[in-house]
């Protein structure tokens, strides 16, 4: 297999640190060290409209609130977090884009589109989460919206609900990580939250009766975890499998598989906890170390969402990784055993810059192979944003 | 002032380029030039500017005209050169350069100056504090890191560590200046951003 680049966006005015594909639109968001959020069409490739104004420092990391609005008055709903020590919550009404793209033939749905953005600026700054003492480094919301998570240097990783418009109440500050909080991400159908350290460390936490409480500690790395992913559960094998990946410093990207919840059916033989302290407690074993691919600081790793077992990671070192998992013979019992493999890679993917964020998105271009493709999004230091495909050969 | 009496260099004692010969040949060249500077021999004055034009200046007028131009838009970065960028700077709480005070020495830094200018080069450059618990070694690695990163063409990845054995606290230093994410957060940090201009002003 091959990455084969698309297209690129042309480059932003400064470091690019994350971009964010919508959850169901064709739409892409970018944050970036100039204060600024770019939104891009994933349908041309074109950037439609810039957020600004709502931070004072550097905008690091950039988060679409999942199924915002009603179906007939659909809204996009975006979270920032800022070195500036806040996040920010911004609306706009996506009703008017929904029509045209439902109005129009092909052709001319990509021009209507864009001009259509062009026009209307309505992002509003809705909300300013204030509280963290220090930057903010990722933001992120749970599976059905209801939650919103933060992270930052004050070494906490903050819950926030959303009691209604506009209201958002602190519902938990964890403070379990000894150092620097580098990322949040929550579980694809659970409320369960993920956060990578400095601290070389991984915690979960979930809700216990009213409070939120840590229920495991995933250690291994031996620096700095910049970026953790939960694999999207298969329908056959049900959440209770999860995996999570992370990428570290210490140039490796590993594989967690959880091994034992309190809540999941899997385990019901086990007997009961007496202490309530451990009712959330939950098990995750180190199952894999993929393939060494990168030779500096590994920033950001993905999993892809419509092919299971296939990873994208990135770095300092200006490469792109693609692995994935085989099914290979043990030769002693002739049992089934996975294994990971590098399927792709492709190094300078930004010139000599480094790349800061990569990600899976589903395809909307015309360039479009096949139903379900999934495109492969970088984002760089040189302010530019690169769409890659993986190409058969 | 965590050290009141610390060791200075002589200024005259600090190294600096001998030769002004220009760089800007191309690899294949390099031989011949080594071949015509031994044969003037140890009698010719390094920094007679007359010599060295005469050495130079026929082999770049000569034979350079078709060979790649690319290479001669930027000129290679050598170990000199990075130690000219950053010994200038000024100590945070005396009023010397880190050149003088031996916090930046010359065989302390390595470089790695790909030929090939769209791929990474590579800079390391391992400081000595004055003292072992010098608390502000974090600001004398960030001050090298911004002055780096402002003078130094993009292509180059830095890595400013403490040198081993020099400081207690050396892994978490070295952890934290190699952080970009920390770096960049303190770049937009005003006061701290006063205190690295103040320590860069003396640079040339």
């Amino acid at each position: 297999m091959r990455l084969k680049k698309i297209t690129s966006l042309p480059p932003l005015s400064d470091r690019a640190w994350l971009s964010a594909p919508h959850p169901t639109l064709p739409l892409l968001a970018t944050c970036s060290s100039n204060k600024t959020v770019q939104i891009s069409s994933l349908r041309t490739f074109t950037p439609l409209s810039t957020i600004e104004g709502g931070h004072k420092r550097s905008i690091r990391s950039v988060a679409w609130k999942p199924n915002t609005g009603p179906q007939d008055n659909p809204e996009s709903v975006l979270a920032t977090g800022s070195f500036d020590a806040t996040a920010g919550i911004w609306r706009r009404h996506e009703g008017q884009h929904e029509e045209h793209i439902h109005s129009h033939d092909h052709d001319d749905e990509y021009g209507r589109y864009g001009e259509e953005e062009e026009e209307e600026e309505e992002w509003r700054f809705a909300v300013v989460l204030d509280g963290h003492e220090s930057e903010v480094k990722s933001v992120a919301w749970s599976a059905g919206g209801s939650f919103l998570a933060t992270c930052s240097r004050d070494k906490s990783v903050w819950v926030w609900e959303e009691m209604d418009d506009d209201n958002f109440e602190t519902i938990a500050v964890l403070q379990e990580h000894t150092q620097d909080v580098k990322c949040v991400k929550w579980h694809p159908e659970e409320e369960l939250l993920a956060s990578s350290s400095y601290d070389d460390t991984i915690r979960l936490y979930k809700e216990d009766v009213d409070d939120w409480a840590c229920c495991a500690v995933l250690t291994g790395h031996t620096s700095t975890v910049w970026d953790i992913d939960f694999e999207k559960p298969k329908p056959s094998h049900g959440s209770a499998f999860s995996r999570l990946v992370s990428c570290s410093d210490d140039l490796t990207v590993r594989i967690w598989t959880r091994t034992s919840s309190s809540d999941s059916s899997s385990f019901i033989n086990k007997p009961p906890s007496i202490l309530r302290t451990n009712s959330i407690e939950e098990q995750w074993t180190e199952t894999a170390c993929l393939p060494a691919a990168h030779t500096r600081t590994i920033y950001s790793v993905s999993w892809c969402s419509s092919q299971p077992g296939r990873i994208v990671s990135c770095g300092g070192d200006g490469k792109l990784a693609v692995y994935e998992e085989f099914e290979v013979e043990a030769h002693e019992h002739g049992e089934k055993k996975k294994e990971w493999r590098i399927v792709a890679e492709v190094g300078g993917a930004h010139g000599v810059c480094e790349v800061n964020n990569v990600c899976w998105a589903k395809r909307w271009d015309k360039g479009k192979r096949f139903e379900g493709e999934d495109l492969v999004i970088s984002t760089g230091d040189d302010g530019v944003v690169s769409f890659w495909e993986l190409a058969l050969e | 002032m965590d050290n009141e009496n610390p060791t200075i260099l002589n200024a005259s004692d600090l190294p600096s380029r001998k030769r002004q010969i220009k760089r800007r040949l191309p690899s294949g060249l390099s031989n011949v030039d080594m071949g015509l500077l031994s044969s003037i021999g140890p009698t010719a004055e390094p920094n007679d500017p007359f010599s060295t034009g005469n050495v130079s200046d026929p082999l770049s007028s000569g034979e350079d005209e078709d060979s790649d131009g690319d290479d001669f838009d930027v000129e290679q970065i050598d170990e000199q050169e990075i130690y000219d960028l950053i010994s200038t700077i000024s100590d945070p709480e005396h009023p010397l350069s880190l050149g003088e005070l031996a916090v930046v020495n010359l065989p302390h830094i390595k470089v790695t100056d790909n030929q090939d200018r769209s791929v990474m080069s590579h800079v390391l450059v391992e400081i000595t504090p004055t003292i072992t618990h010098c608390s502000l070694a974090t600001v004398i690695g960030l001050g090298i890191r911004v002055r780096l990163e402002q003078a130094l063409p993009p292509r180059f990845r830095l890595d400013v560590r403490i040198r081993e054995g020099t400081h207690s606290t050396a892994d978490q230093v070295n952890k934290q200046l190699n952080d970009k994410e920390r770096v960049a957060a303190a770049c937009e940090n005003e006061s701290l951003m006063a205190v690295l201009r103040k320590m860069l002003e003396t640079c040339k």
